[in-house]
């Protein structure tokens, strides 16, 4: 059995039932409507394929980025990059300096790229709501409002210790005693010992002599 | 057809094929090569309406990600028109319809008007209209012009054929050159042990599925014969070849249960 057909039948019922969730993902799908967006993510052994209609199809793309590159159609996007560099790709200000650095590489139309960012980046979905279908409004409403809480508490926690470590590496660093300094005072403190070690041999030395 | 259950052994293909020019084999069973496409008619007309249901039990769904497979290595590109054989209750077909897009065209063809009939009820609930085309049509005897498809697909169809090489060589006819034939099919499992345990599963356990969920046993058993005299990966290579296909290849799915071949014709 093809693990990478069980893949991609994952991958694209999640990519629909997620987009089904916004009411809006339809009119998004439709602007993109006859587009591609092939995708090689290192370190992945295949390439995946979105088709765009009225939902999404994920097909597994068996040729190399070489070969698709050539049979690229007009509303077609193949871009070949790492799952590492992935998150980078949100900030369309960064797009340069990647291509620049070789970490993407990108054929056809941006546009298709861009188009399917903001499907996903605008999703709005009213988790709120969709709880509230299953269980109750007050035990929805409650656990929405408790996780929100407890976000916005890891967040706030995240942020001071940003900050506690931004501070410690900013000012403490200066203050800080260099390493030869370091060294030159371990230096010290064994030669201290070892003086230490010689009077406390001599002062038994000498209790031995007077008894 | 209750006593083509007679025998649980399968029979080489080859030794059945030659006893008689005039014959052909019906599962284990030996039919005058006329009688044959009205056989087969007779089990899909039995099973259509169970079929889908069938298919996921009895392969416990894995039967979508072979097709899934398939439509991966068709290369299907938006306006490429498709000729789905066999399409019977339009799995390919629904998917190929999204792919190829409204400047393309898909052909569900299938010889057995009950099937046909269900496939185009399901895609058109499913929203599927505008480019697909439902045709009536011997694998045969293609009534398309030539050079006419990008891709052409058979997926559990070729088997049932009378005359396999003349459905290859009808199929080259209609692709356009540069295009692809997919065939998918059952095959012959690679391992000994694999391939006890699947004769022990369709000649013991699939005909009593079938009693159960479709109420008709010798459809079933059929299924597993016909399977048995299916040619294996290499043969089947090697009709592909004399019909003119090149770069031909194919591929064991599930340990050689199922094989995907592959044709160009250049």
């Amino acid at each position: 059995m093809p693990a990478s057909a069980l893949f991609a039948a994952t991958l694209e019922q999640s990519i629909n039932k997620v987009l089904a969730l916004d009411s809006e993902s339809e009119s998004r799908l439709a602007e993109l409507n006859g587009s591609r967006l092939i995708a090689f993510l290192s370190p992945m052994p295949f390439g995946i394929t979105l088709v765009f209609s009225d939902r999404v199809d994920v097909l597994i793309e068996h040729d190399d980025f070489e070969s698709v590159k050539a049979q690229l159609g007009p509303k077609d996007c193949c871009i070949k990059t790492s799952l590492d560099t992935l998150p980078e790709l949100r900030e369309t200000s960064q797009l340069t300096r990647l291509i620049q650095q070789k970490a993407l590489y990108l054929e056809g139309e941006l546009g298709v790229a861009q188009q399917v960012s903001g499907v996903f980046q605008n999703l709005d979905i009213d988790v709120e709501e969709l709880l509230a279908v299953r269980t109750s409004d007050v035990f929805a409403h409650q656990s929405v409002e408790s996780i929100k809480a407890l976000h916005q508490k890891v967040m706030s926690m995240l942020t001071d210790a940003r900050s506690v470590v931004g501070n410690a590496m900013v000012e403490e660093k200066k203050i800080a005693a260099h390493k030869l300094a370091v060294m030159h005072f371990s230096d010290e403190v064994s030669a201290l010992r070892d003086s230490t070690e010689r009077l406390d041999a001599r002062l038994r030395d000498l209790e031995e002599r007077f008894k | 057809m209750s006593d083509n259950q007679a025998s649980s052994t399968p029979v080489e293909p080859s030794s059945v094929e030659s006893s008689n020019e005039q014959t052909t084999h019906f599962g284990f069973k030996q039919v005058e090569k006329e009688q044959k496409a009205s056989l087969v008619a007779n089990v899909f007309d039995s099973v259509a309406a169970k079929y889908d249901v069938m298919n996921d039990l009895m392969s416990m769904g894995v039967h979508r990600l072979w097709k899934r497979f398939t439509i991966d290595c068709s290369g299907v590109r938006a306006g490429n028109k498709v000729l789905d054989i066999a399409g019977g209750t339009g799995d390919l077909t629904a998917k190929f319809s999204r792919l190829v897009g409204p400047t393309g065209r898909v052909t569900l063809a299938d010889i057995n008007l009950s099937m046909l009939q269900v496939g185009r009820d399901k895609l058109r609930d499913r929203g599927l209209v505008g480019n697909i085309d439902y045709v009536q049509a011997d694998a045969e005897a293609l009534p398309f012009p030539d050079n006419h498809f990008d891709v052409v697909t058979m997926a559990f169809g070729l088997r049932n054929v009378t005359e396999k090489q003349n459905a290859l060589n009808s199929i080259f006819r209609v692709l356009k050159p540069g295009g692809r034939l997919l065939v998918l099919e059952f095959s012959k499992p690679t391992s000994e042990q694999l391939s006890k345990l699947y004769d022990m599963y369709s000649f013991h356990l699939l005909p009593k599925m079938g009693q159960l969920v479709a109420n008709d046993a010798e459809s079933y058993q059929y299924l597993a014969e016909s399977i048995r005299m299916h040619p294996d990966q290499e043969t089947l290579k090697g009709m592909f070849e004399e019909a003119g296909f090149e770069q031909c290849d194919y591929q064991n799915l599930t340990g050689g249960i199922v094989a995907l071949h592959r044709g160009y014709k250049f």
